[in-house]
């Protein structure tokens, strides 16, 4: 069934599917829609959930954590300084391998104060050790809200996500969203049953006090299953495609890279209008490709290198910016190419919510043609910013 | 480089007690360090301090691992601990005990300064916190420091802190110890193992380090395993309580940190369980009746 429904709306129907059961919940835009939803399905019946409403989002991750370690399967939601207030919280779920699902809808966090789209919120998480998925559209963050309890639940990783959608883009846009069946849904998904879960029946210590004889060997489990998380998600990728007829590519996506010799790599919604450039710049003859960097965390160096090797110059696209010059994004694409004498230029566009628009994108794969030419370009290019030029 | 470690227990004051070194090596023109290292703060609890001497600034900033000098707060670690471990063959140990060197069994036969440290505490100090005492005698037996730069540390290190008098006295604990001290050589007698330990390999490690009960070669592990972790031996007092005066209003059984009483309903009596009694004295602190007295001794 089709239903013409905003971002927010389809991660809500996402949770209910995926049968969730608790959900802690505090409303911060531009998320709110997503739990006033899910509020609605438990008030009305159609989802057997226990819904909590927290005082502030510390609480709602501490909570979402004891529920996980209870045995319960748990959604949130939140964004910007409602992530930042749960930082400490994030750094206790992923080590203790508590599999919740959490959406971050993109806002940009500050002072000042705004509420639309920057990834400086969920950037600011990413060594915490959840994982992280960006999408880039309504049907997406419905699909990877039930591929995310698949693969956090699995034995090999048992690792909290955070499927990121970018606020107000996605969050207040309708599109026309396909609704998977329930039971195709719980064919896909099987109940969550952890091996050891707080049990006065079967007592357990979880997050007890740990000396630095252990916890350095914690690190290197962790560490472990977010590597181990990458075949994973590739295997759990193709079996919803084969189930769903929707392939998102697995750890990333790749749009005109056979023969492209400027690459854009991308994240989020900008993706989507970068595919339109991508397909006029190739009707007017440019041999210009895009990878869509789906997987933040794992981050995929093998499948970038795999992937960006033949061309001759590579752009990253950051909506957020990390003070070392040019975005995180961009440093850590970089990273993973290094070795390859392939020019890697990086695009800062959309802080702040910005639009990003398509003439901002052909300027980016114009500045990455001009590199992969042989021309001398600027390391960090600030698009659309007043007293800077490109 | 002159190198030291501390073995105390949490509130005797080894920390203190390397630090006040440091101030006493300093006041005497060297460059000195030191440092801590516990785990959970519990009074009572095991507790490892450093100190590090030289002439010239140091940039060691590592534990010590081969001191030239032991210092033993409380004689009663050497049950569980080696404490003369990497110690170097010349080096020395200064021992609170109320025995002679020749007596004390370390293991090893090794140069070693004994002090009651305890007696000189409480008769001067009124309470067993036995750091200033044992530092008089590191100045007899080691002879790395005068015992006048010790005293002028703890004059500036507790007097700032706790106020004047107090740092004289603590000043006195320690010239007392000092002229009571005994040097020899200790006993080597006793075959000392090192207390087993779990340690696992990242892979061996459960995951996400959540623990159910279960048993390793090492011991007990996960909820439950502190039942083998008795503490009488931490003890420098144990509680006696007057069953006369005691009127059952259970105040002891409500604020004991370790839950040690235990109420036994048929006989309307409570009993106190000295395997888990570490001598802290709240019980007797908080009985409004007077009924229970802390009594020198092991509980």
């Amino acid at each position: 069934m089709k239903k013409v429904i905003t971002g927010d709306h389809a991660v809500a129907i996402g949770a209910k599917l995926s049968r969730v059961e608790v959900v802690p919940a505090f409303p911060i835009t531009p998320q709110t829609l997503i739990i006033e939803h899910i509020a609605d399905f438990v008030n009305d019946g159609e989802m057997d959930a226990k819904f909590l409403t927290m005082e502030s989002e510390h609480s709602v991750m501490s909570a979402a954590a004891a529920a996980e370690a209870a045995g319960a399967r748990v959604f949130t939601a939140t964004s910007s300084q409602g992530l930042a207030f749960m930082h400490e919280m994030l750094y206790a779920t992923a080590p203790l391998r508590l599999p919740v699902v959490m959406v971050n809808a993109n806002r940009t966090l500050g002072g000042p104060p705004g509420i639309w789209c920057e990834y400086n919120d969920s950037m600011g998480v990413r060594d915490s050790g959840w994982l992280q998925v960006y999408v880039e559209d309504n049907q997406e963050a419905l699909d990877m809200v039930i591929q995310a309890y698949r693969i956090a639940e699995d034995k090999r990783i048992l690792l909290p996500i955070m499927p990121c959608l970018d606020g107000f883009v996605l969050t207040h846009t309708v599109e026309p969203v396909e609704i998977p069946e329930q039971q195709d849904v719980d064919s896909f998904l099987p109940p969550y049953e952890p091996d050891v879960i707080l049990d006065p029946a079967r007592p357990a210590m979880i997050g007890t006090f740990m000396p630095a004889e252990y916890i350095m060997e914690l690190r290197r489990q962790t560490a472990g299953a977010v590597e181990s998380a990458k075949e994973v998600i590739q295997e759990i990728n193709d079996d919803f495609a084969k189930r769903f007829g929707r392939d998102y590519g697995g750890l990333i996506d790749a749009y005109q890279m056979e023969d492209a010799e400027a690459a854009l790599v991308t994240m989020g919604t900008v993706t989507s209008t970068s595919r339109q450039v991508v397909d006029e710049m190739r009707q007017e003859g440019e041999k210009v490709g895009l990878i869509k960097l789906r997987f933040f965390r794992p981050f995929p160096s093998e499948e970038l290198k795999n992937a960006l090797k033949d061309t001759t110059a590579v752009g990253v696209l950051d909506r957020s910016l990390s003070f070392i010059g040019g975005g995180q994004a961009f440093n850590e694409v970089r990273s993973a190419l290094y070795g390859l004498s392939i020019p890697i230029i990086n695009h800062l566009a959309g802080l702040g919510g910005r639009d990003v628009t398509e003439m901002q994108i052909r300027k980016m794969f114009e500045l990455t043609l001009r590199a992969a030419n042989g021309e001398k370009v600027k390391s960090v290019n600030w698009h659309n910013t007043r007293g800077e030029t490109v | 480089m002159f190198e030291l470690r501390f073995h105390g227990r949490g509130g005797q004051g080894a920390v203190m007690a390397a630090q006040t070194i440091a101030e006493a090596a300093v006041i005497e023109g060297n460059y000195a360090v030191a440092f801590p290292f516990f785990g959970a703060e519990r009074r009572g609890a095991p507790v490892l301090a450093f100190a590090r001497i030289d002439s010239k600034k140091i940039y060691s900033k590592t534990q010590v691992y081969a001191p030239d000098c032991e210092v033993v707060l409380d004689d009663s670690l050497l049950d569980t601990i080696d404490v003369v471990s990497g110690l170097k063959p010349d080096g020395i140990v200064v021992i609170n005990s109320k025995d002679k060197p020749e007596d004390i069994d370390l293991g090893k036969e090794i140069r070693t300064g004994a002090v009651d440290a305890t007696s000189v505490a409480l008769e001067i100090l009124k309470a067993p916190i036995t750091n200033t005492a044992i530092l008089g005698a590191l100045a007899k037996a080691t002879g790395i420091i005068k015992i006048e730069s010790i005293e002028e540390a703890i004059k500036r290190r507790f007097g700032e802190k706790l106020g004047a008098k107090v740092g004289e006295r603590n000043a006195l604990a320690a010239r007392t110890a000092y002229d009571r001290t005994v040097v020899g050589k200790s006993k080597g007698i006793k075959k000392l193992e090192t207390k087993k330990q779990w340690l696992p390999s990242y892979q061996e490690l459960p995951v996400g380090g959540v623990l159910v009960e279960g048993r390793t070669e090492a011991g007990l592990i996960g909820p439950g395993s502190f039942v083998e972790n008795k503490v009488f031996g931490w003890a420098t007092f144990r509680p006696v309580r007057d069953k006369e005066k005691c009127t059952m209003c259970l105040l002891c059984w409500f604020y004991c940190p370790e839950g040690t009483i235990v109420r036994i309903s048929d006989r309307g009596d409570l009993m106190t369980n000295y395997d888990y009694c570490k001598g802290c004295g709240i019980c007797a602190n908080e009985c409004p009746v007077d009924a229970i007295k802390m009594v020198r001794g092991k509980t």
